[in-house]
């Protein structure tokens, strides 16, 4: 079970530019969301998006800014829920920036999901399953090789 | 997004349901045996139980006077998907950066 996000993308522009578009609220709006960042270690800011209360969710990504390396690695904590301070997505979100070919890599990792990651379960599980498939293969082999003895 | 992804999340919110899921992910117990693990009445549990089957996380099986739960694939593959959106959301966001950044320079 995949638990965490990772994109890798090259922009032929300077880390100091990329960084602007990570951390200044109006370019931040044109390419993720509406939001009031201020790029200040733990600062709360909010994403807003179009509220989908059929899903139980209000339409708001709440953050707090974790970690600042100007020109580097930014991070912030990505939470939202159906509202009323509810919250059951809880997950961190990382940028890292590094020089590269006269442009800039860009890293996002999105991770941290609380919930899957405190859960043993998700690796159980594949555990699981695998022994059940592996133990079908063992039965299907059993009667594979019984039938060819015949 | 899709309902049954939010319901996976907030179904394993609860750390007692985590837990519950914990005990399954070893083998498949009656809802009595759930019980002996927990400081809570049984109809609190079967509440849990209950929650946890709606998100797709639990099969639940009478065998004679028993309820028997075991994992289903169902939560799970749910918040696979929820991930997965994710995954696609940032996709574009990063290439609508990408050209917002080239346009930039023109």
């Amino acid at each position: 079970m995949e638990k965490r996000i990772q994109h890798s993308i090259f922009y032929s522009h300077t880390p100091a530019e990329v960084w602007e578009y990570l951390t200044k609220p109006e370019l931040i709006a044109q390419w993720l969301m509406p939001n009031d960042f201020e790029p200040i270690v733990g600062y709360d800011f909010e994403f807003t998006t179009r509220p989908m209360p059929a899903f139980d969710f209000d339409g708001h990504i709440y953050c707090k800014v974790l970690e600042v390396v100007p020109f580097k690695k930014l991070s912030y904590s990505w939470k939202g829920g159906p509202g009323g301070g509810k919250i059951t997505m809880d997950s961190i979100v990382t940028f890292t920036l590094a020089e590269k070919d006269n442009g800039t890599e860009l890293l996002l990792d999105h991770s941290g999901f609380r919930i899957l990651e405190n859960a043993d379960i998700f690796s159980a599980m594949n555990t699981g399953w695998l022994q059940n498939i592996q133990k079908i293969a063992t039965l299907l082999n059993t009667v594979t090789n019984g039938s060819t003895s015949i | 997004m899709d309902q049954q992804a939010f319901d996976a999340f907030q179904a394993i919110a609860d750390p007692s349901r985590r837990e519950i899921l914990r005990l399954l992910s070893k083998e498949r117990l009656p809802i009595n045996s759930l019980v002996e693990n927990f400081d809570m009445s049984r109809p609190a549990i079967s509440k849990h139980v209950k929650i946890l089957e709606g998100a797709g996380f639990i099969y639940i099986e009478d065998v004679g006077r028993e309820r028997y739960c075991s994992l289903k694939k169902d939560g799970f593959s749910a918040l696979q998907n929820w991930i997965n959106y994710f995954d696609g959301f940032w996709n574009e966001k990063l290439k609508t950066l990408g050209t917002l950044l080239n346009n930039k320079n023109k």
